[in-house]
């Protein structure tokens, strides 16, 4: 497999200084803890934002630091849990007298180590709070979780909670926020080849040149079943029945519908996919009041898909429409 | 209020570190029976470094001290044993602020949130096959102990042959939590390694206690 990589155990590190280098204005980047913050930050007139995770699903989440999004990220390796300290580290970093607000997708590792480092750092007089994105309808429980996985939908989650604390709410109105537009969140993807970590260099799972992984976590670990490769359309089927059937949504249901690329897939079929499942919807009265088309939580090179349905409420509606400037732009 | 006579506390802490260090064949041996074999390895990385830090730790407090120990055991034992072992440090830190003087009854008071700790960060509880199997009835034994009025060295001894007895006693347990549980009823017949080696701790600790 050909990468652009020089030595694999600087992979996450060259990436990070990249970006810091790209965006001198809005960025920070800390080496010693893998922090990437907001240039300005920590604001001590808001809730900090952070989020931080295994590296490999970017954007997600170095590249949505900014004003109206996360305050910090705090990456591990690829597909790994950042260490405790450099959790620590950041949320003493992030310390805002209004408090942090840690989210963690819902993974095993990554939970232990973001609880131990909320109560480290309250122990020190920290204001801090953990919130769990458990969004995947596939399965129950998977190879590395206790409970549903935290997957795509975690960018709703994000918008909203940053939104809540750029207009002034303080810990508790954001976490309120959050665990609202979480339970309204649901997502399911698919893949339809493995991925390759840098330092491996080769396939991190074996799928046949037929085949695709029908609700898939964010590191290819497996989900509901594999199957034979189909129609698009009735992928889209495959993923937004349970979709819908889960929270469930129902006629006369507004939502926003985001078609989440997994890294390997041209955004001509995102768009494709994101044509049939808008209509598929709407034949079930369901209307789409903001779309999403794009990458937001990735699995590296992976080719697939992840459909995200929220149901919307003016709430969050208006704070998901609320302006954000983070590193992502096309012009 | 927070107890300042540091002494007994980093006897104890010195002796865990130690013993952690000395026993890594050891306890990785233990854990090679039906967990990966990295117990040993994993806790002398974490307390060679406390050894190593140990005249940089400030020592303001009991409180302070201990906080110090859980933030660097957490940061370099791998695996879950960090997290596990560092809830422990940091429980009986923030426990410790309750008292003026670490007394026979303020360490059942760490030992108990250490333990509750370990329960709710590892989601585990008794009868899991874990270290907890050892140490919960021991600190049951000597609060039993402190509490009847017993002196301080039979409290001791009690508290340390309780630890041996319930690890010896766990590989009758079947292995629900880390590693070992994949194993499943293989894990049957052999003691938990972290058990054993809380057991082994203690006993190092109780028997230096006089000359301490």
């Amino acid at each position: 497999m050909k990468k652009f990589v020089n030595n694999p155990q600087q992979f996450v590190p060259e990436m990070l200084e990249g970006l810091a280098l790209a965006n001198p204005d809005t960025l920070k980047y800390v080496p010693e803890f893998n922090l990437i913050m907001r240039a300005d930050g920590p604001d001590p007139n808001k809730v900090s934002i952070v989020q931080g995770s295994g590296s490999g699903h970017e954007p997600a989440h170095v590249m949505i630091v900014g004003k109206g999004m996360l305050d910090a990220a705090c990456p591990g390796d690829v597909f790994a849990a950042p260490p405790f300290d450099y959790v620590h580290e950041t949320t003493r970093l992030m310390a805002s007298p209004k408090g942090v607000l840690l989210l963690v997708n819902n993974y095993t590792g990554d939970k232990m180590v973001f609880e131990m480092a909320q109560e480290m750092s309250a122990a020190e007089g920290v204001n801090v709070k953990t919130l769990f994105i458990n969004d995947d309808v596939s399965v129950e429980d998977s190879t590395y979780t206790i409970g549903r996985r935290g997957v795509a939908g975690n960018f709703f989650v994000i918008k909203a909670v940053a939104a809540a604390a750029e207009r002034g709410a303080d810990l508790d109105e954001v976490i309120r926020v959050g665990e609202k537009v979480n339970s309204v969140t649901r997502t399911m993807g698919v893949a339809l080849t493995a991925c390759t970590p840098p330092a491996k260099g080769s396939p991190l799972f074996e799928l046949g040149e037929d085949e695709i992984e029908l609700g898939v976590g964010i590191h290819g670990e497996p989900g509901r079943r594999r199957a034979k490769i189909m129609p698009a359309n009735d992928i889209v089927e495959e993923l937004l029945t349970p979709i819908v059937k889960d929270l469930p949504f129902s006629d006369g249901d507004r939502v926003a519908l985001m078609i989440n690329g997994l890294g390997g897939t041209p955004i001509s079929e995102l768009y494709l996919l994101y044509g049939q499942a808008h209509k598929r919807l709407a034949e079930q009265g369901i209307t789409v009041g903001r779309s999403y088309v794009g990458e937001y939580c990735t699995s590296l090179d992976m080719a697939g898909a992840s459909i995200t349905l929220v149901k919307l409420d003016d709430e969050i509606e208006s704070l998901l429409k609320d302006p954000a400037e983070i590193p992502i732009r096309v012009f | 209020m927070t107890a300042t006579n540091l002494a007994d506390v980093e006897y104890v802490v010195r002796i865990i570190a130690q013993t952690a260090v000395d026993k890594e064949k050891e306890f990785g041996d233990f854990d090679a029976v039906v967990g990966d074999g990295d117990l040993g390895y994993s806790l002398a990385r974490g307390f060679e470094k406390v050894l190593a830090d140990w005249d940089s730790y400030k020592r303001d407090d009991v409180s302070a001290f201990l906080q110090q120990i859980a933030v660097t055991i957490t940061s370099r034992i791998g695996g879950s044993s960090g997290p596990l072992w560092g809830t422990a440090f940091l429980r009986a830190s923030v426990t410790a602020k309750q008292f003026d003087e670490i007394t026979g009854t303020a360490a059942v008071a760490m030992l108990r949130a250490a333990t509750d700790g370990i329960k709710a960060r590892g989601n585990s509880d008794l009868g899991d096959k874990t270290l907890l199997d050892a140490l919960v009835p021991a600190t049951d034994e000597l609060e039993r102990m402190i509490t009847s009025g017993a002196n301080a060295a039979d409290s001791r001894e009690a508290f340390a042959k309780t630890t041996r007895e319930r690890a010896e006693a766990t590989s009758e347990l079947e292995a629900k939590r880390g590693r070992a549980s994949y194993s499943g009823e293989r894990s049957i017949g052999s003691p938990d390694a972290g058990a054993l080696a809380v057991a082994i701790i203690i006993e190092r600790i109780v028997a230096g206690w006089p000359e301490r």
